[in-house]
């Protein structure tokens, strides 16, 4: 369903993503994990077409980045990891736009939408007369992952989804990528609560300073690589082994 | 009730852009219908008073149709110009609208079409307004066809067209030429370059057009006109429905083949670039470090006298700081502050330079000085009062957070970096130029009324604490009703120069001085207590 062949985008004299090769196959959810400047919004955004890459190219559900973005753009939805929303219209006014450029009928699109604000409890009435940006985040963020599903698209990228919902909302999420994922839809996951992705994915990819380290399954790569958890697999392999020490250390430059 | 079937990609591109540049972009507003109307209801005042403004085409009764159409489409020209290089920065690239709707399936050229179709809506309502009276006028006028309304709002709209496009061209040859490193630097200079050439362009064919006496000629003398716009959409008006004279229908077509070059270019030829500008936006790692030296400087000027002793307050220091980071690298304050800063100094410019080269016929020697000093008195108010729009508004939080009593020592930083980097190189300059042109520094006395009302005015956005630093967001700033508050300063600066050239005519001059400097250092202790003792507003 997606598939990077050396993959690389520079930013004049930096490079983000390093020759990036992987394929995901459908239904499946891959973590896509990495530490701050990796290159993984990057790669999210060259893979949605936001990006143009630097060199080599990528396929999603059989069609070429470079030569044909906008079928790509018909069948990809992103969270993006900024939650940007265009504040001053209604969360209706604002889905119902998405649902236009898409293509998606008026009556269908309002089907749609009222089917997710039922699954994320939020009232049509918030939904219509609440300007986004009086919402609080996690309600915005709902209205951005109910933005990126609304055309039921086959691929889905998710750039930590989970910032700003609440205990209840992130559980239903959890299932509900879960259930996608089982009716066929590839979902990459990025995000920095490791043990959400320990749980919910399929398989893991760590990359970092824009370079694929490991891929497999989680509990695979955290025997292979002699760790507890994933999240310990992640911090020995981007160099991240000292902070409990620093922290420590630093800690204690707080004492009076 | 059954609703409407899929609207196609671009009319919900308009209808969204619409409601976007009518309603802001950002809000902290609760529900729909109290939502932050400001920019709508702003524009329809703005709308009304270019209406009344329009009525200045009365005087044009009775004469030529190119008299009165030359004087309209200057004036079009002109508040076109300035709204549509002041707003298209925002409206263009917006940088979280990147995240929004790049991964959606809708082309760039898509986007441009849309954006721009809204910038020649709202560009046709204003000159709507302030054409409505010139339509009638000039059905009336010496020689017009009775289909002249008819003929002068098609040249309108063309002339609508024709800012816009070339706004758009100039935007992607800066993306193509310079590359996306340089790309809001040389933004913001091609906006203040088209916001300057728009305003002298405007100002200065009625006055020059006037030796022709209404009627456009074929004259070595006035080869120029081929080169103003206002002009070639004038020649439109007087070929189809006045003189019909050679000359206008050579600046009919110059304008059509303008506006024609225009679009195509913009939509036609360069329109791809504009996919390659938004993602620049998103390209984080795109952006320039900012240059050590550039850093060191500024931090060179804040430890060295005098600013060292006006920056005692750390508060007014920081202030000061972020003030002067923001006027040197935020691309939104720079397309904010130095395009509507930049038609102020138009003016005063014009007055030096005449002082300068006509010192001998010349009645009013320094006339032009004591313009120009009273009118540039004004900028660093004017300029404080942009200071308090951003994009980041929000993190403006932080001031409220911190211990402060009031916004106070906040007000007074982003003051004292307005009055240093915008008041003070401006009226050096002007001084240097005027002194280099004439070489008698004599009449450089007229700029003193200015110079001394200048802290004065700067401090009356303090009033009430509303001066603080990047604390409103950028929408609250629209550029519609820019053009009306220079109109504002423009009478301000008129009564003050002509009351420095009353009290020089009576020999008063001195004593204008002393009164003024002693009502300045009342007026401005006066005004320190007050901004002093305001707290905080009510955050809602």
């Amino acid at each position: 369903m997606i598939s990077l062949r050396q993959l690389t985008k520079s930013f004049g004299a930096q490079t983000a993503v390093d020759g990036l090769s992987f394929e995901v196959a459908a239904g499946q959810i891959v973590g896509f994990l990495g530490p701050n400047g990796a290159g993984k919004t990057t790669t999210l955004k060259m893979l949605t077409g936001m990006l143009e890459p630097s060199s080599g190219t990528a396929t999603v559900c059989g069609f070429d980045l470079r030569r044909e973005p906008i079928e790509i753009k018909r069948r990809v939805g992103l969270v993006p990891e900024s939650g940007a929303v265009f504040e001053s219209l209604t969360g209706l006014e604002y889905l119902e736009m998405v649902a236009s450029l898409y293509g998606i009928p008026g009556d269908a699109a309002l089907d749609r939408i009222k089917q997710f604000i039922s699954f994320f409890d939020l009232g049509f009435g918030t939904l219509t007369d609440k300007l986004l940006g009086a919402y609080s985040k996690g309600m915005r963020r709902k209205v951005v992952i109910t933005a990126a599903l609304l055309h039921n698209p086959p691929v889905v990228f998710f750039d930590e989804p989970l910032d700003g919902l609440d205990a209840n909302a992130a559980v239903g999420f959890k299932a509900l990528i879960q259930t996608l994922a089982r009716e066929g839809k590839t979902i990459v996951y990025s995000s920095h609560i490791l043990d959400v992705v320990e749980r919910v994915c399929d398989r893991v990819i760590i990359i970092d300073k824009g370079k694929l380290l490991v891929d497999g399954r989680p509990d695979e790569l955290v025997a292979a690589g002699g760790a507890a958890t994933l999240e310990g697999l992640f911090t020995q392999l981007t160099g991240g082994g000292e902070i409990a020490r620093r922290a420590a250390d630093f800690a204690r430059t707080f004492r009076p | 009730m059954s609703r409407p079937p899929a609207a196609p990609t671009e009319r919900t591109l308009r209808r969204l852009f619409l409601t976007l540049f009518l309603r802001g972009r950002t809000s902290r507003g609760t529900r729909k219908d109290s939502a932050p109307s400001s920019v709508g209801s702003k524009l329809l005042g703005t709308l009304a008073i270019y209406g009344l403004m329009g009525g200045l085409a009365l005087m044009f009764v009775g004469q030529t149709v190119f008299a009165l159409s030359v004087y309209l489409h200057g004036m079009t020209f002109v508040f076109i110009g300035m709204f549509v290089a002041a707003s298209s920065g925002e409206v263009l690239f917006n940088k979280e609208e990147a995240d929004i709707l790049l991964h959606r399936p809708v082309t760039p050229r898509a986007l441009l079409r849309a954006k721009v179709g809204v910038l020649v809506r709202v560009s046709l309502w204003l000159a709507g307004a302030f054409n409505a009276v010139g339509l009638v006028v000039g059905a009336f006028s010496a020689g017009a066809a009775v289909w002249y309304p008819l003929v002068h709002a098609v040249s309108t709209a063309l002339e609508a067209l024709f800012c816009t496009a070339l706004v758009v061209v100039v935007y992607q040859l800066c993306l193509r030429w310079f590359g996306r490193e340089r790309l809001d630097g040389v933004m913001t200079t091609a906006q203040v370059t088209i916001a300057v050439a728009v305003v002298l362009s405007g100002q200065l064919v009625p006055r020059m057009t006037r030796p022709l006496q209404g009627r456009p000629a074929l004259r070595a003398d006035a080869w120029w006109m081929g080169l103003l716009p206002p002009a070639w959409f004038a020649g439109f008006d007087d070929a189809l429905a006045g003189s019909g004279v050679a000359a206008s229908w050579l600046l009919a077509a110059a304008g059509l083949a303008a506006t024609g070059s225009a679009l195509w270019l913009a939509f036609g030829v360069l329109a791809r670039d504009y996919g390659a500008g938004l993602q620049t936006l998103g390209e984080s790692g795109s952006l320039p470090a900012e240059r050590p030296g550039r850093r060191r400087l500024l931090h060179g000027l804040v430890q060295a006298p005098p600013l060292r002793w006006w920056l005692r307050d750390p508060v007014t220091r920081a202030s000061f700081l972020l003030s002067a980071a923001y006027l040197a690298r935020d691309r939104d304050v720079k397309l904010r502050v130095y395009p509507a800063i930049a038609p102020l100094l138009c003016m005063p410019l014009v007055f030096v330079l005449q002082d300068a080269t006509h010192r001998s016929s010349t009645s009013n020697p320094g006339l032009g000085l004591a313009f120009a000093g009273s009118f540039l008195a004004l900028v660093p108010a004017f300029g404080l009062s942009l200071l308090r729009y951003s994009q980041q508004w929000q993190a403006s939080d932080l001031f409220r957070a911190a211990p402060l009593a009031g916004p106070a020592p906040l007000c007074h930083g982003a003051r004292l970096a307005s009055l240093l980097f915008l008041g003070l190189p401006l009226i050096v300059c002007l001084g240097g130029l005027f002194g280099v042109l004439q070489g008698d520094l004599s009449h450089l006395v007229f700029l003193l009324p200015g110079a001394i009302a200048l802290p004065v005015l700067a401090l009356i956005p303090c009033l009430g604490g509303n001066a603080v630093p990047f604390s409103l967001p950028g929408e609250e700033a629209k550029a519609a009703s820019r053009g009306l508050s220079m109109f504002g300063m423009m009478m301000a600066a008129m009564a003050l120069s002509g009351l420095v050239l009353a009290a020089r005519a009576y020999g008063w001059f001195w004593w204008l001085i002393m009164a003024e400097s002693m009502a300045a250092l009342a007026i401005r202790a006066w005004l320190r207590a007050r901004v002093a003792t305001a707290r905080w507003s009510s955050m809602e």
